[in-house]
């Protein structure tokens, strides 16, 4: 814990917001409750209690481990998890879910603090870039290993099984790999910037510069294409040319970008049938509605999830009082599409907001943050968030074609909840690193570095003894 | 690279801000049409999982209720009609897939609790069941003696508080159940529908007051009120004896009925109920001012009425189409030809009369009520026109009295209220067909009582769709059921 004033406001700040958040997440429980069986929740106290607990548990890790930190980021996670929980409880039919989902909310607060003992000094990621891109290689092909990895039915290969548990490690995958492109980028952004190799008229990066990074992109991409996971891929080239165009400053990076993807998205088109039937969907989801065959039925999402935001119009059935539960799956990716029916368009945009907040809050940290690394690092690790809330959001909206991922904070799913807590934990350290690095808060040394500077000076007195021993021989001067 | 981060700040608010514009589209835009899609079932399945209101009758009878399905069902509420088909005409259905109608459609905000305001804390988290009971004016001893006398015969039975326009019992035949539309099977329901559509007897229609019938002579009443009024006429008019009169502009005479030699003042025609006299009082009136009669009425219009669609009676667009066509007019002075009423019209005008020329607005919801039984609407009676003046009208019941009481009165004879309380009335026999065809005629009465202190009107109309009842006359066919009607009303008010 610091004294720094500044710091405490910003814990304080936050521990109103959060206070808020979980208000607003009881109050929502309670209605939802309320209209759906007309009874006030037996365990609404203990509810409150165990939601405010997990709250200030994270509240105060921060407050010991990240004093500095900017004070919105916490308390906005709070909120979406907190509705998105309260949303789960409420289409969960067979009452298995919501169980699960605070186990899911422990564990990612739980990742959190972790992140936040465990990651005392930003640079400290940057050493491990290469250990953190084979592990994030690594556990993007873990579905695809015979044995463990396990099709879920429906067209994409996401999951792996061990024991009773099963998980999606594409989720942790796109935190190592932001880590591997910011660290990589930090390094050699100079070198790919000025781009010293003339071919024709054009001055290109040097080829030995850029491929490590485009080779860990392509496999990525390649990886996920080959699962049929059109949304981390999606997701994976955004991250890379956004890095690499904020790292470089050149625009040409963005057009390069564009272009490949409108030829990766037509050749997708083309090769791929589920990629067809995903835009014949998104352009008319009525033509493959009402079979009844599931391949006559696909349009039920679609179209039940604009019958959903119909029905909520523009103030919502409210809360408990639409039926969500018509939509295949609401929990996941629809999620939003229930909000949307028993919150209205007030309470959809209310959501928008707050990721837009959180968007805002993750850029400041990367503005703030002094090293390229964070300031990269940042810049992923808000643009992942951002771009994957949009993607998920725009599908449901039929403003883009439906892309399977989940809505950070919001949907089910133990593997987004945990890994969205432990990019939220990065976040909060950057942005702690930043306020040290700026002079809002006093840049205390860690415990490992007190150590370290411990064994340091016992170090320096053995040498010194060692050099102070006249019969010894090894010396070789230089120590007075 | 701050530069970049604010750029990319800015792309990503613009993808937000697409976002919020693409939510506009289902939420703001298309909602109704969305909502309306047959394949979405959302609103209505919101509807039927939910509890909504009673519809109770004025003596306290629940007509319409909602109890919980039986199992199995798709929803936990199933609408129900104990009555059966005796209110079906006022009630009407309340369907899962038909959508609803009468007072179920009418009402329905207050029914399923839309229209009942908050009072506290505890409506607004719902705690309370917030649907709203509608208390009508009708009563169901009247609708039950009603349905009782008309039995299974194609017609229709108005009655009514000529004080207040409360009516107190509506009923024709043939009518439908509703329970049968109600039910969620909506293939079942929808079946039924159906064959009832296909039904030419219309017995989805509201009869007594969404179908138009031939008056015949009860228009008599229509005429001779505005004959009054504009002092084309007085109760001493003599009109002289003859059997046939002739209009101008015509070779084709106009016959009293059966043939018959008739004449006299006004108050004996009125009462032998004479065609002549009344075919030359509408000539004497002429077009504009005959038309200015009914239409103090309301009769070209349709009644200000609390259930959906009431037929618009008609006796003549305009006044001036009889520069030409005197004969027509003249036929219409007397109810024939084209002139078409609503039994509510006739309710209504006769209540008029009995009310002193104000003619009130019919209804049939007196007061709303929340689950506490608090009223939360009250209907307060509205004079909707003024037809005439008290003595006019006092002059009307006299001669409505003639019908009942005078020598040859066409109902003389046909009603006898305990304690001798007097009825004033008059009767119709619309003949439907030209002379010479088969004779069809729809037997009219239209009476109220006490007549010197008028609380109830009826009005019975009987289709003529057989030769047994277009042999009768409306005083001998009809005036047995207002009889019945008026005595009980009138001992049980």
């Amino acid at each position: 814990m610091s004294n720094s004033p500044i710091a405490s406001r910003r814990r304080n700040n936050e521990l109103v917001l959060i206070l808020m958040a979980a208000v607003l997440t009881g109050g929502a429980y309670l209605l939802a409750s309320l209209g759906k069986t007309s009874d006030i929740p037996a365990n609404l106290i203990g509810f409150l209690v165990i939601v405010l607990g997990l709250l200030v548990v994270a509240h105060v890790a921060t407050r010991f481990l990240a004093a500095g930190a900017d004070s919105c980021l916490l308390p906005l996670a709070a909120l979406l998890n907190g509705i998105g929980y309260v949303f789960i409880v409420r289409v969960d039919v067979r009452n298995r879910l919501a169980g699960l989902q605070s186990i899911w909310t422990l564990l990612g607060i739980g990742l959190y603090v972790a992140v936040l003992v465990l990651v005392r000094r930003v640079p400290d990621l940057a050493r491990y870039k290469w250990t953190l891109l084979f592990l994030g290689a690594g556990l993007l092909v873990l579905p695809m290993v015979p044995g463990i990895g396990t099709f879920n039915g429906t067209n994409a290969r996401l999951w792996v099984s061990v024991g009773p548990f099963s998980l999606q490690p594409g989720e942790f995958a796109k935190v190592f790999l932001a880590i591997f492109f910011a660290a990589y980028l930090a390094e050699n952004r100079e070198l790919i910037a000025t781009g010293n190799w003339r071919v024709w008229r054009l001055n290109l990066p040097q080829p030995r510069d850029l491929l490590p990074i485009v080779a860990a992109w392509g496999f990525s991409v390649v990886v996920l294409v080959g699962q049929k996971d059109l949304g981390s891929s999606l997701l994976f080239f955004t991250l890379f040319v956004v890095l690499l165009w904020v790292a470089t400053e050149r625009a040409a990076f963005l057009v390069v970008g564009g272009v490949l993807f409108a030829t990766g998205a037509v050749i997708a088109w083309r090769v791929f049938s589920n990629v067809q039937s995903r835009v014949t969907l998104w352009l008319d989801p009525w033509s493959q509605f009402g079979g009844t065959t599931l391949t006559g039925d696909k349009g039920r999402q679609a179209v039940q999830a604009w019958f959903a935001f119909a029905n909520g119009g523009l103030f919502g059935t409210g809360l408990g009082q639409g039926s969500p539960n018509k939509i295949p799956a609401v929990q996941n990716d629809y999620i939003f599409a229930a909000i949307g029916e028993e919150l209205g368009l007030v309470g959809a945009t209310a959501i928008l907001i707050a990721f837009l907040l959180m968007i805002g809050a993750g850029l400041s940290v990367a503005v703030k943050a002094q090293r390229p690394f964070e300031k990269l690092l940042a810049t992923g690790l808000t643009t992942i968030l951002g771009v994957q809330a949009f993607v998920i959001m725009g599908g449901v909206t039929r403003l883009l074609p439906l892309t399977g991922v989940t809505l950070p904070f919001v949907s089910y799913g133990g593997s987004s909840l945990i890994a969205n807590f432990a990019l939220l934990g990065l976040l909060i350290r950057i942005s702690d690193s930043a306020a040290r690095r700026n002079r809002e808060i006093p840049d205390l040394p860690t415990l490992s570095e007190r150590l370290a500077a411990r064994r340091l000076r016992r170090q320096i007195v053995r040498a010194d003894r060692i050099a102070a021993k006249p019969a010894s021989s090894t010396s070789v001067g230089g120590s007075q | 690279m701050n530069r970049r981060i604010g750029q990319l700040a800015i792309g990503l608010m613009v993808c937000y801000l697409a976002l919020f514009v693409s939510l506009q589209i289902p939420q703001m835009f298309r909602t109704k049409q969305l909502n309306a899609n047959p394949s979405n079932t959302r609103q209505v399945e919101q509807v039927f999982d939910k509890p909504r209101g009673n519809i109770i009758t004025a003596d306290g009878v629940v007509i319409a209720r909602t109890v919980p399905a039986k199992p199995g069902d798709r929803f936990k509420y199933q609408r129900e009609y104990p009555a059966g088909e005796l209110f079906a005409n006022i009630t009407g259905y309340f369907t899962l897939a038909n959508g609803a109608s009468q007072v179920e459609r009418v009402f329905n905000d207050t029914l399923s609790g839309k229209g009942i305001p908050l009072r506290n804390l505890g409506d607004l988290v719902g705690r309370t069941d917030p649907t709203g009971d509608v208390y009508l004016t009708i009563r169901a001893d009247y609708q039950r003696l009603a349905a009782k006398l008309l039995g299974k015969r194609e017609g229709s039975i108005v009655m009514m508080d000529p004080r207040s326009g409360a009516i107190l019992a509506m009923y024709s035949w043939p009518t439908y159940d509703p329970n049968l539309i109600a039910t969620h099977n909506s293939k079942e329901a929808t079946k039924q529908l159906e064959k009832l559509f296909a039904d030419k007897r219309k017995p989805l229609l509201a009869n007594a007051y969404q179908e138009r019938y031939m008056p015949g002579s009860t228009f008599k009443l229509i005429t001779t009120s505005t004959a009054l009024t504009t002092g084309v006429a007085s109760p001493e008019t003599l009109f002289a004896e003859e059997r046939e009169y002739l209009p101008p502009q015509t070779t084709d005479p106009i016959e009293n009925y059966g043939g018959k030699s008739c004449g006299g003042d006004l108050r004996e025609v009125f009462r032998r109920s004479c065609n002549t006299p009344f075919a030359r009082l509408a000539v004497l009136l002429g077009g504009d001012r005959f038309v200015q009669g009914a239409n103090d009425f309301g009769l070209n219009e349709a009644p200000p009425f609390d259930l959906p669609s009431p037929a618009a009676s008609f006796v003549s667009d305009s006044g001036e189409r009889f520069e030409d066509q005197v004969p027509v007019l003249a036929q219409r002075g007397f109810g024939a030809e084209n002139v078409q009423l609503t039994p509510l019209a006739l309710a209504m005008v006769t209540a008029t009369i009995a009310n002193g020329g104000n003619e009130m607005a019919p209804y049939v919801v007196g007061r709303t009520t929340d689950r506490n039984g608090t009223s939360v609407t009250t209907t307060k009676p509205k004079v909707w026109k003024v037809a005439m003046t008290k003595s006019v009208a006092d002059t009307m019941v006299d001669l409505m009295i003639g019908v009942v009481k005078g020598p040859n009165g066409t109902a003389q004879g046909r009603f006898s209220l305990s304690n001798g309380i007097q009825v004033a009335a008059k009767t119709g026999t619309a003949q439907l067909n030209p002379k010479g065809q088969e004779q069809r005629s729809h037997a009219w009465i239209t009476a109220f009582a006490p007549a010197k202190a008028p609380q109830v009107v009826v009005t019975v109309m009987l289709k003529g769709v057989n030769a047994v009842i277009s042999a009768g006359t409306g005083g001998r066919l009809a005036g047995p059921i207002a009889n019945q009607l008026l005595s009980y009303a009138v001992l049980n008010p």
